[in-house]
């Protein structure tokens, strides 16, 4: 049926753009940013303040947002991760927690808990849309599996053929010897982190207006992280697939199965491929010593 | 040095004077989600409570003594409820409850353990509340279990007008709001209409529409929802967003003024026990004059202020010194008019603790006069 | 530890005390001897806090022993502890309500838990691990959520106050003694262990796994044995949770319960005993200080609006704060306060010769 075929898509394009997120940050500084889902929020936030502050715009409103983010993420790497350079990558991680932590207690302390809906603010409406074969989608939903592919391929491009992305690629791979190399790695680890929050702005700019924007959109970061490993962390390649796999998954438990497995079933994904092939689909095979 | 000990001084002086021993006066408890998800919904009550008895407070009280409300924050939490209705219960005459339905149970153990009556002001009236009622669970709030599936279904026939239509219902995953759709289907086939299996949602899913979509494709024609606001409207956005083109009816909580006027949507009905402000009654340009005070729209406070005033009445009644035990008695047969806010007076007898009489009311957006208007008058049911 | 001279042991016995100078014997003497006497000073709010940090320290001391001293990263453990509070749940819900049978059920069932986790994870390492157990921390939830909607049509099951024969416990005095009492004997069995050979075995695998197993140690074996005590301990440490609570619902084990017993083992120093018990205390008394502070400044109206994001943010920037500044946790300041006070007015240890 092509109304499931739709949902998987639409979701999965969601889960996608943060698992970018997770993957452009892993890749450079082996870091696994918990907060992404948090950053997703906080960027749905921006759109939502710039909504109120200037309504009716929504290209300029989305594009500062996005920019906010950016510089939310770079912000976040100067502050929050570069001091945790020599310390062990456990307490990376534990820091990228309270980070999530402390972004949706900003959040909640300036918007409180209530439900907030920017897209009347931004002047622009979400009709459904008939696709041919009979499923029935939001304009938002065909917007977010758009913005998804066009990131993935400017991601794409900039990695493989640009210079800096190159010097990103080799940074992330051996730090040591790209700063031997002259590449200023610490800049690079910034703009990945200022990508992340861009890819992070981008899904919860689009969510917020598709959906609705609190506080909690976070946990959807979580679920997102298991798409994320199951592609495989470092690679962006993997992202696609892996999202596809979870979302089936989900929209198929919640059409066939229990509807509350459906908020399990990326732990479980993530479960069985930690049993079974824990450096994912595509990600490279790194020092897992079996016992 | 001696600046220093002059402003130590100062500051002794202050919080000294601040903790002065409390008079006697009538004490409450009462623990709502002030924040957390569920804070749109119940926070406007405690915001009620404290505006309404401020009021009262600076008039002199009843029967001349303050009303002193102690207020805890539970964020909707059944654990924080538990914590909070320990704490709550030392010394208070009366608990007060405007949570979610999670954090019911540990406030009723808590009641009977020390034989506190017990007042449900925002929350769902559980069914302790309804004849043969516990002598110590009481309830205000203007939805209560079975009998909003009653008039619901009702109106949802009357509306088919003699055509057999196919209801679908949009659970949260609650067990109150389950219980409640497993009922409303029953009643439904009961009743000559032809319902489609339950559709439970969890209540923080990102994506409302594989839910939606099980409902459009069982060929729902009307569409029940009776949980939090979120989840019903979620569903419904989803439903939109699929094409589906059948009605909608959910009960409608403090934010339905606004957001019918946000969706814009002539197949989206919400009913409840609360008049609407746009009615522009007496009674709501007096809540009006309190806005300063609240930090939610004065059309969200009529929940509470309806508590507010049940409660008033009950103090009224009790007298002074009025222990607890006394209080419950007095609330067993306490009749407050409610000038407008709901259909009709509460009234409550020994056995029925929720009301003789509700009544409900229905409003749409009518879309050919471009605002919010009600479907009918009210509509009164006797509670047995 | 030596400070200025050295202590010799000449015996097996004076080696093998727990504790075994003079001062450290009245130190702890007076401390007992304070903490008997505590409810007969300070208000019920104060005893109701202490409980509360005995209770966190049982749970605190379970997770040292899994990630500081065996060093296996884990995020999960808030399903243990539902677990272990379910485990009475659904003793109670069969009208099996004896503590007596209730808390051992409850050390099983981790145990049980410990080995489900413990196995599988032997084949993930460092931040795969943690991942794996965030996962499986999802999967105990939903399956207690399902029990929940289910077993009980309200939410959440009410726990009557354990009886033991005719007495019954109640009371924040009584609460307070026998968290107290329990507290302290599951720290003396986390020192002991950690003295063990098993304790041994745990700090040779975190320290450099490759080593360790050459050296003969049975690392898989061990590294099951380590996720056993844990999850038992914290699943006794559940079961005490839903009698105290008198309530358990699955709500309240979420995700952020696991990063708080993670900040208490962090805050308070990874790998020490006296560290879990401290960040205990501090993650615990943390936003009741802050309601003090908001209390004591007067800040003009809607205050309790604030009082949650204030807590909650200010329990993560302190986190972050001691993973960026102090790694070594409230131990390191501890042992730096306790060194500067023996050492005054010198700063540094002597020397000791090399002969």
């Amino acid at each position: 049926m092509t109304q499931a075929l739709a949902t998987t898509v639409v979701v999965a394009s969601l889960y996608a753009l943060l698992a970018a997120g997770y993957v452009l940050v892993y890749r450079s500084t082996r870091v696994l940013n918990l907060a992404q889902g948090d950053m997703m929020t906080l960027g749905g936030y921006f759109l939502f303040l710039l909504a109120s502050a200037a309504p009716g715009q929504p290209a300029l409103s989305v594009a500062t947002a996005a920019a906010l983010s950016a510089l939310a993420g770079y912000f976040i790497y100067r502050l929050l991760m570069r001091p945790m350079a020599g310390h062990p990558i456990f307490a990376a991680v534990l820091v990228t927690i309270t980070l999530g932590i402390l972004l949706r207690a900003a959040i909640v302390l300036v918007y409180t808990d209530r439900i907030r809906h920017p897209l009347p603010l931004l002047g622009l409406a979400n009709p459904p849309r008939r696709l041919p074969g009979g499923a029935v989608v939001s304009t938002f939903d065909l917007l977010t599996v758009g913005v998804t592919a066009a990131l993935f391929v400017a991601l794409f491009a900039f990695l493989r053929l640009s210079p800096l992305g190159i010097q990103m690629r080799a940074a992330g791979e051996k730090a040591l010897l790209a700063a031997q190399r002259g590449i200023n790695f610490q800049l690079l680890f910034a703009l990945s982190w200022a990508l992340a929050g861009f890819a992070g702005a981008l899904a919860g700019i689009l969510y917020a207006n598709n959906v609705r924007l609190d506080p909690s959109l976070g946990v959807l970061g979580l679920k997102a992280f298991a798409v994320a490993l199951v592609g495989g962390l470092d690679s962006l390649g993997g992202v696609i697939p892996g999202a596809l796999l979870v979302a089936a998954v989900e929209v198929l438990s919640v059409r066939y199965g229990d509807p509350l497995l459906a908020d399990v079933s990326p732990f479980l994904c993530l479960l069985a491929m930690l049993l079974v092939r824990p450096w994912g689909l595509f990600g490279t095979k790194e020092e897992l010593e079996r016992v | 040095m001696r600046r220093l000990a002059l402003t130590g001084l100062a500051m002794l002086l202050v919080v000294a004077s601040a903790a002065t021993p409390a008079l006697a006066q009538y004490r409450i408890g009462m623990s709502a989600a002030i924040t957390g998800p569920a804070s749109s919904t119940y926070a406007p009550t405690y915001e009620a409570y404290k505006a309404y008895f401020k009021r009262i407070n600076d008039a002199g009280g009843i029967n001349g003594q303050k009303v002193e409300i102690a207020y805890e924050d539970d964020r909707g939490e059944p654990q924080r409820a538990a914590a909070n209705a320990k704490k709550l219960a030392e010394g208070s005459i009366l608990m007060v409850n405007a949570s979610t339905s999670a954090t019911y149970k540990p406030f009723m153990t808590e009641s009977e353990a020390e034989k506190i009556p017990l007042l449900f002001g925002g929350g769902v009236c559980p069914r302790e509340a309804f004849p043969p009622a516990s002598p110590l669970i009481f309830c205000s709030t203007s939805f209560g279990s079975k009998w909003d599936s009653r008039f619901a279904l009702g109106f949802i026939k009357e509306q088919a007008g003699g055509k057999k239509v196919k209801v679908g219902f949009a659970a949260q995953d609650i067990p109150l709001s389950r219980i409640e759709l497993e009922f409303a289907e029953q009643l439904a086939k009961e009743m000559g209409l032809e319902a489609i299996p339950v559709v439970v949602v969890p209540g923080n899913t990102p994506d409302f529409t594989p839910f939606a979509q099980k409902l459009k494709d069982a060929g729902a024609d009307w569409v029940l929802s009776w949980a939090l606001w979120h989840v019903e409207v979620g569903v419904f956005e989803a439903l939109q967003r699929i094409g589906w083109q059948g009605n909608y009816l959910l009960y409608g909580h403090q934010q339905t003024q606004d957001e019918l006027g946000r969706l814009k949507a002539g197949n989206l009905y919400a009913f409840g026990g609360n008049t609407l402000f746009l009615e522009n009654l007496p009674i709501h340009a007096e809540i009006n004059n309190v806005k300063g005070q609240t930090t939610h729209p004065a059309h969200y406070m009529a929940e509470g202020w309806v508590s507010a005033m049940v409660l008033e009445a009950s103090l009224r009644k009790c007298g002074w010194p009025c222990p607890k035990d006394k209080l419950a008695t007095a609330m067993a047969g306490v009749s407050v008019d409610t000038r407008g806010l709901r259909g009709g007076p509460i009234e409550w007898t020994a056995d029925n603790h929720y009301r003789k009489s509700t009544y409900y009311k229905v409003y749409r957006w009518d879309p050919t006069k471009n605002g919010i208007a009600s479907v009918g008058g009210w509509t009164r049911l006797e509670i047995k | 530890m030596a400070l200025g001279g050295g202590y010799f042991k000449t015996t097996y016995a004076s080696d093998l005390a727990l504790v075994d100078t003079r001062l450290r014997r009245t130190a702890l003497a007076a401390l007992l001897v304070a903490l008997l006497l505590l409810p007969r000073f300070t208000s019920s709010f104060v005893l109701d806090l202490v409980t509360q940090t005995a209770l966190a320290a049982i749970g605190a001391l379970a997770l040292n022993l899994l990630t500081g001293l065996a060093g296996q990263v884990s995020l999960g453990h808030a399903g243990f502890i539902a677990a272990g509070a379910f485990t009475t749940a659904v003793l109670v819900e069969h009208r099996m309500p004896s503590p007596l049978l209730a808390l051992p059920a409850a050390a099983l069932v981790g145990a049980g838990l410990g080995v489900v986790v413990g196995v599988p994870a032997l084949r993930l390492k460092g931040l795969y691990l943690a991942l794996g157990t965030l996962a499986l921390h999802h999967v105990v939830l939903y399956a207690c959520g399902e029990f929940q909607n289910h077993w009980g049509a309200n939410t959440g099951v009410s726990i009557p106050p354990p009886r033991l024969g005719a007495w019954v416990l109640k009371g924040t005095t009584a609460w307070y003694y026998t968290l107290a009492a329990v507290a302290g004997l599951v720290l003396i069995l986390s020192v002991n262990l950690q003295r063990s050979r098993a304790g041994r075995a745990w700090m040779a695998i975190r320290d450099r796994e490759i080593a360790a197993e050459s050296v003969g140690i049975d690392v898989a074996r061990y590294k099951v044995l380590a996720f056993v005590w844990s999850s038992a301990l914290t699943s006794l440490a559940g079961a005490l949770f839903a009698f105290q609570r008198a309530f358990v619902s699955v709500e309240a084990f979420g995700f952020f319960l696991a990063i708080e017993y993670i900040a208490m083992v962090i805050i308070g120093g990874l790998g020490s005993a006296l560290g879990a018990v401290l960040g205990a205390a501090f993650v615990t008394l943390l936003p009741y200080g802050i309601d003090a502070a908001v209390g004591a400044l007067r800040v003009p109206g809607g205050a309790e609006y604030y009082l949650f994001p204030l807590k909650f943010g200010a329990f993560g920037l302190l986190m972050a704060a001691f993973l960026i500044f102090e790694p070594q946790g409230l131990v390191g300041v501890w042992r730096r306060v306790r060194n500067w006070v023996f050492l005054w007015p010198l700063r540094y240890r002597p020397l000791r010769s090399t002969s």
